[in-house]
């Protein structure tokens, strides 16, 4: 409800004072989001047809100096701290609901999923040699790392799993386009085959 | 004429009128001066886009063209480009099966994300909202502000590699946003209503990254290889669709009539989308029956999850 009654245009405010109250505002709706927030849900708290991405900038300026810093995740942006402090933080406060907490097998399925996606539990177990079990998946899975994708067209229509916003966000991806070149990986010896 | 067709059905045997075979008549297709030679000069590559143009125009405007179907398969066509252009492997078919065998409110993947995209693009009038729309990724100043560096005067391609380069050189990674504003651009100064993609098919993924007079040359090669493909489309989708129609008179099934506008309105459809039929059962037979009477291929080859389309 709150929404619908938000001044967005800070008619009353000074061109600077309103350009400072929407960087303030954008900071503080990224504050406390948990995840990424999209460009779409930014622009609702700023003017009409105000550039996000100027006032995401100038954003970046002001917190040059602070420990955090605003990072682009797919279509919209989080907060997060600085990896410089990841071993203070490490040390003294309680972030272990944050982490992954996953196995070493756990990012080799996630990083097939995020190559060849759309893929089916099948496909991953003929990749893999083995049996991948539906617990990983589901770890995955209550991480938000993975979603289910379209069904694939074999016997069964198997769901098949695709990658979220929220693996981006971990793994600090702007889109797949940053996943390392599958030639450069052909180059470094482990060449993921082309999909059947 | 259409209605001259004979249709027999008798014992459960149908057989097509042997006009049918040949009906109705291959369009004219460009003429051979008008396409590239061995090792043309860079500016008879101008002439050359100008006179597929041409031949799309009028071809576009002919009546009985399903154009909502032709831009649904260039959209697929334009979304398998970008895919490549991604470095991802996925080709038509897989694009087609991740956007129809996707639950509603399922993701369909990066590369299905793609045509999906496209798609969006190509339903819709073009103007700076609906461009926003489906390019959530920009604002709709920066929208604005490309659409406006290919505004103006100047020949289409030359608008279109503008907006080319006022994209990339300010978003180097939104190589479909960028396309799909080259596109709209292009349409802007042909004086087409919606997005019709006849230059991303065309492109090669290295292409993009050239500047300057590389990338004109690289856009008009695009366009004329795109373009001619795009006339041969038209001509075989216009026979297609009238073939269909041709055999409308002879499916009694309860919504028949609808389910034969949606399949001329779309690249593809599974039988499930054809719920004016009813029932899943009876739109599979539906569809069997179409393609037994030779007017509406299965695009996939597979017994199951199967996709209809002319």
């Amino acid at each position: 409800m709150l929404r619908d009654h938000l001044d967005r245009d800070l008619a009353d405010l000074p061109p600077e004072g309103r350009w400072r109250a929407w960087i303030c505002r954008i900071e503080a709706v990224l504050f406390a989001s948990a995840g990424p927030v999209s460009r779409a849900d930014l622009a609702r708290v700023v003017g009409q047809g105000i550039s996000i991405d100027l006032l995401i900038a100038d954003l970046a300026v002001d917190l040059a100096e602070r420990p955090y810093e605003v990072a682009r995740v797919g279509d919209g942006w989080m907060l997060r701290t600085k990896a410089a402090y990841a071993p203070a933080i490490h040390a003294a406060a309680d972030a272990g609901g944050q982490d992954l907490d996953l196995r070493e097998f756990d990012f080799a399925v996630l990083a097939t999923i995020a190559w060849h996606q759309p893929i089916t539990l099948a496909e991953l177990k003929e990749i893999f040699g083995r049996e991948v079990g539906r617990d990983l998946i589901s770890r995955l899975h209550a991480r938000d790392l993975i979603a289910t994708g379209p069904r694939a067209p074999r016997r069964g229509a198997p769901y098949t799993f695709v990658t979220t916003e929220t693996f981006l966000a971990a793994f600090d991806l702007q889109s797949l386009a940053d996943l390392p070149d599958p030639e450069q990986l052909a180059d470094a010896g482990m060449a993921p085959d082309a999909r059947p | 004429m259409v209605k001259s067709a004979v249709w027999k059905y008798r014992d459960g045997m149908i057989s097509t009128h042997p006009a049918l075979e040949t009906f109705p008549a291959a369009w004219p297709q460009i003429p051979d001066w008008a396409r590239p030679s061995r090792d043309p000069n860079p500016e008879d590559w101008a002439c050359f886009a100008g006179a597929a143009f041409a031949y799309l125009d009028v071809a576009l405007r002919a009546p009985g063209v399903p154009l909502a179907l032709l831009r649904d398969r260039l959209a697929l066509r334009a979304a398998v480009a970008c895919t490549a252009l991604t470095g991802r492997p996925e080709s038509a078919g897989a694009l087609r099966d991740a956007v129809h065998l996707r639950c509603p409110g399922d993701s369909a993947g990066p590369a299905g994300e793609t045509y999906l995209q496209w798609r969006r693009a190509v339903a819709r009038p073009v103007s700076c909202a609906a461009l926003h729309a489906v390019l959530p990724g920009h604002d709709l100043a920066d929208v604005t502000r490309w659409r406006a560096a290919g505004a103006g005067e100047g020949m289409p391609v030359a608008r279109a590699v503008a907006v080319l380069e006022a994209v990339l050189s300010e978003a180097p990674r939104a190589e479909t946003d960028a396309l799909i504003l080259a596109e709209a651009a292009l349409v802007d100064a042909l004086g087409w209503p919606r997005i019709t993609p006849v230059l991303t098919p065309g492109l090669a993924p290295r292409d993009l990254r050239r500047t300057g007079a590389d990338l004109w040359l690289a856009c008009h090669r695009a366009i004329v290889a795109a373009a001619g493909e795009a006339v041969q489309l038209v001509s075989d989708l216009s026979r297609r669709g009238e073939r269909l129609r041709a055999a409308a008179p002879c499916l009694r099934a309860r919504g028949a009539e609808e389910a034969v506008e949606t399949i001329l309105r779309q690249d593809a459809v599974t039988p499930g989308a054809l719920s004016v039929l009813r029932s899943d059962r009876a739109a599979r037979r539906f569809c069997d029956r179409l393609v037994a009477l030779g007017v509406v291929r299965e695009l996939t080859g597979r017994d199951t999850s199967r996709l209809y389309g002319i």
